[in-house]
């Protein structure tokens, strides 16, 4: 299996997509509750297996095109068939994915074999029929959007008049029609005439959810502190910035990596916006653009191993994050396949870890802690014993109940809430 | 990230700045200027690696560059404050650097480079051996580093500007270093900087959402043939029968080994050289 690289649920929760390295997707499918079988209700089990990019060659720059599977999005579902955006670095591609359950059978002019009739056979006319065959899923690409970003497509978000979409890479964002594919609107463009003024990029982009014709980008370092900007798309104005003042007590070598955006998520309610950097996740309120509502510490005693992190690259690891369907918590990764949860109204965070040891099927997970002084208690984790390589980038909650979706490496981990 | 095949060789270096960054972060030995030195050789290490990939990642550069103009910006204003510190090295480059879009700054270089360096030596002596193991480098490599490795990351398009290899002594005569932090006046390193910027002139004069014309993909793939020196040679002077036909053949396996673009060439050459052979040999 291997290593996955973006998870994500559809709107109803039903289905579960993730991409991997190779560029293939697999989709699960929750199974429905039914008498025979009561406990499997919450189970996800894969209904689709397709592979969606294929590695490329780029012959006039001598560069390979990466397969891995950066971003899925689902579209809203309105007729039988599912339908998803998925993108590598370059192209993206809209899937849809139908099943079968009938065939028909009583040709006239072939076997069941398939194999034609001698004319003379036919000897009467008959209707076919159709009869139900065992469940086939199929998956077929309907759009390619490609040659439109010269740089590694980073976000794609579908805008809620689910006509059209934007995707983003380093330093320009795109608007698609989903029934065009020979033309993209370039809509935010960042990059400087000399590259060597070049002091930031996109990492993040996303349509609000009730709003068409807003996005959120972050763009322009302006004065050293990092800003979010709302984009009104029809004129593409920039309608607010969002930034928060410096600390200069917490300043070091390594503010300006450390900050960086990785990900951002608008809350279902469309009220709060959620970005996370690589040591805390903060929460906004749209109406208030000079500083976060709240901010989170996922892993703070890392600040103090900054160094070794920014020599082993680790520093620029990408984490994500993610609202639950009612936005009272938020959920985000760390290393050591530990990922944490933070109730907002409560104010209680978990650490939990999604490893195979500590996940008996129906056992209930057991916080995790990570020793921060010098005396370790029994069960807890020193900093130093933490395994760099075991990182949980991508998670995913379930829109509406508490079932979440941690990939750890080439694992994906589902975890519900335990209902006696 | 993807690499040309190049590994990255596990040296002294590296074990190292491992032990450094430990250090770094313990935070007892290291004083700020050392630990900010630190930082800096750091950043300068993986900008070198990253120039040496085929593709190398935006994000990362820009915020490494971003860092380096931090501390960059940070030692400056220190050293205009105080004339004297640590490093007179420093000290001294700071001194001739006149700002950061100056035109004389990469033309300095080599007397830069060489002047801080024997200042540093006299230094290192008498220093710890932690020192001993940074290296010095002055505003002037730090500069030429950022804009080479942002420079090579301007892959497209034809808003910008085309890139002017040769330093011309005006306004912006950056001159993108393929090959180390020298400024050398050589043909051959000419080439080799118009070898990579040769993908540079292709993309300037395409745009990646009209439709490319036949016509313009092949005289640009035709530019790029000639100018490289690792492909096929161009046709060969009339020889013996026996003699032209290996030689030609010779060349053959060091196509192979080379991008697939070069092998789409190697293979219009083929039909030239079969050409050739019949005129050669009458048949």
């Amino acid at each position: 299996a291997d290593i996955i690289s973006t998870v994500e649920f559809n709107y109803t929760g039903d289905l579960l997509a993730t991409g991997d390295k190779g560029g293939r997707v697999v989709i699960f499918q929750r199974e429905q509750e039914t008498k025979s079988r009561p406990l499997s209700r919450g189970e996800y089990n894969v209904y689709s297996t397709f592979q969606s990019h294929e590695p490329e060659f780029d012959y006039l720059k001598s560069l390979e095109i990466e397969e891995k599977i950066n971003k899925i999005r689902w579209l809203p579902q309105q007729n039988a068939a599912h339908f998803l955006l998925s993108t590598n670095d370059k192209t993206i591609k809209l899937w849809k994915i139908s099943e079968r359950d009938k065939r028909a059978e009583g040709y006239n002019l072939k076997d069941e074999d398939g194999r034609l009739r001698e004319p003379f056979r036919v000897t009467e006319l008959r209707v076919p029929t159709l009869k139900p065959m065992d469940l086939m899923v199929e998956a077929s690409p309907r759009r390619t959007f490609a040659n439109a970003h010269t740089y590694h497509i980073n976000s794609i978000s579908v805008n809620s008049d689910y006509a059209t979409y934007l995707s983003a890479d380093d330093l320009r964002i795109n608007l698609w029609h989903l029934e065009v594919t020979n033309r993209s609107f370039n809509i935010v463009d960042i990059k400087p005439a000399n590259m060597e003024e070049l002091t930031e990029v996109i990492t993040a982009a996303e349509f609000h959810p009730h709003h068409c014709n807003v996005f959120f980008s972050n763009a322009e370092n302006v004065g050293g502190r990092k800003s979010w900007h709302w984009f009104h798309v029809e004129l593409c104005v920039l309608s607010a910035v969002f930034e928060e003042p410096e600390d200069p007590s917490s300043r070091s070598f390594f503010s300006e990596i450390i900050s960086s955006i990785s990900d951002v998520k608008f809350s279902h309610s469309g009220r709060y916006m959620m970005t996370r950097d690589y040591l805390s996740v903060k929460v906004w309120d749209l109406n208030m653009e000079n500083r976060p509502v709240e901010t989170y510490q996922v892993h703070e005693y890392l600040r103090s191993k900054l160094c070794s992190l920014y020599e082993n690259d680790c520093i620029f690891d990408k984490f994500e994050c993610c609202w639950n369907g009612s936005d009272s918590t938020i959920m985000t990764g760390s290393y050591n396949n530990f990922f944490r949860t933070f109730e907002r109204e409560a104010q209680r965070d978990v650490t939990l870890e999604a490893s195979r040891e500590s996940s008996k099927p129906r056992a209930v997970l057991k916080p995790r802690k990570v020793c921060t002084s010098g005396k370790r208690k029994k069960d807890e984790i020193t900093v130093d014993s933490l395994d760099f390589n075991k990182k949980i980038l991508h998670t995913a909650w379930h829109p509406m109940e508490n079932i979440i979706a941690v990939a750890a490496t080439n694992n994906l981990y589902l975890f519900q809430e335990k209902v006696n | 990230m993807l690499g040309r095949g190049l590994k990255r060789k596990l040296s002294d270096y590296e074990e190292n700045m491992a032990g450094l960054s430990s250090a770094f972060d313990s935070s007892r030995s290291l004083s700020y200027p050392l630990k900010r030195q630190l930082v800096l050789n750091m950043c300068l290490t993986k900008l070198q690696t990253y120039k040496m990939l085929v593709e190398p990642n935006l994000h990362r550069s820009v915020l490494i560059a971003n860092t380096v103009r931090q501390i960059q910006e940070e030692m400056r204003q220190e050293s205009s404050q105080q004339p004297v510190n640590i490093c007179p090295g420093i000290a001294a480059a700071s001194h001739t650097y006149t700002g950061m879009e100056s035109p004389g700054i990469s033309l300095q270089l080599p007397s830069g480079v060489g002047q801080q360096e024997a200042h540093c030596c006299d230094l290192r002596s008498v220093e710890d051996p932690i020192e001993n193991s940074l290296l010095i480098v002055s505003d002037d490599d730090m500069s030429s580093a950022i804009s080479s490795i942002l420079k090579d990351l301007d892959f497209v398009e034809d808003i910008s500007p085309p890139t002017c290899l040769v330093p011309t002594g005006d306004d912006q005569p950056k001159f993108p270093e393929n090959a180390g932090l020298k400024l050398e006046d050589d043909r051959q390193d000419l080439k080799g900087a118009e070898c990579v910027f040769g993908s540079f002139e292709i993309s300037n004069s395409t745009s990646y959402l009209k439709d490319l014309a036949i016509d313009d993909i092949f005289e640009d793939i035709d530019t790029s043939m000639y100018d490289s020196d690792f492909c096929c040679p161009p046709l060969m002077p009339p020889r013996s029968p026996s003699l032209a036909t290996e030689e030609p053949l010779k060349t053959f396996p060091s196509c192979n080994s080379s991008s697939a673009n070069n092998i789409q060439i190697c293979r219009t050459d083929l039909s030239e050289l079969d050409h050739i052979m019949e005129i050669l040999v009458g048949s």
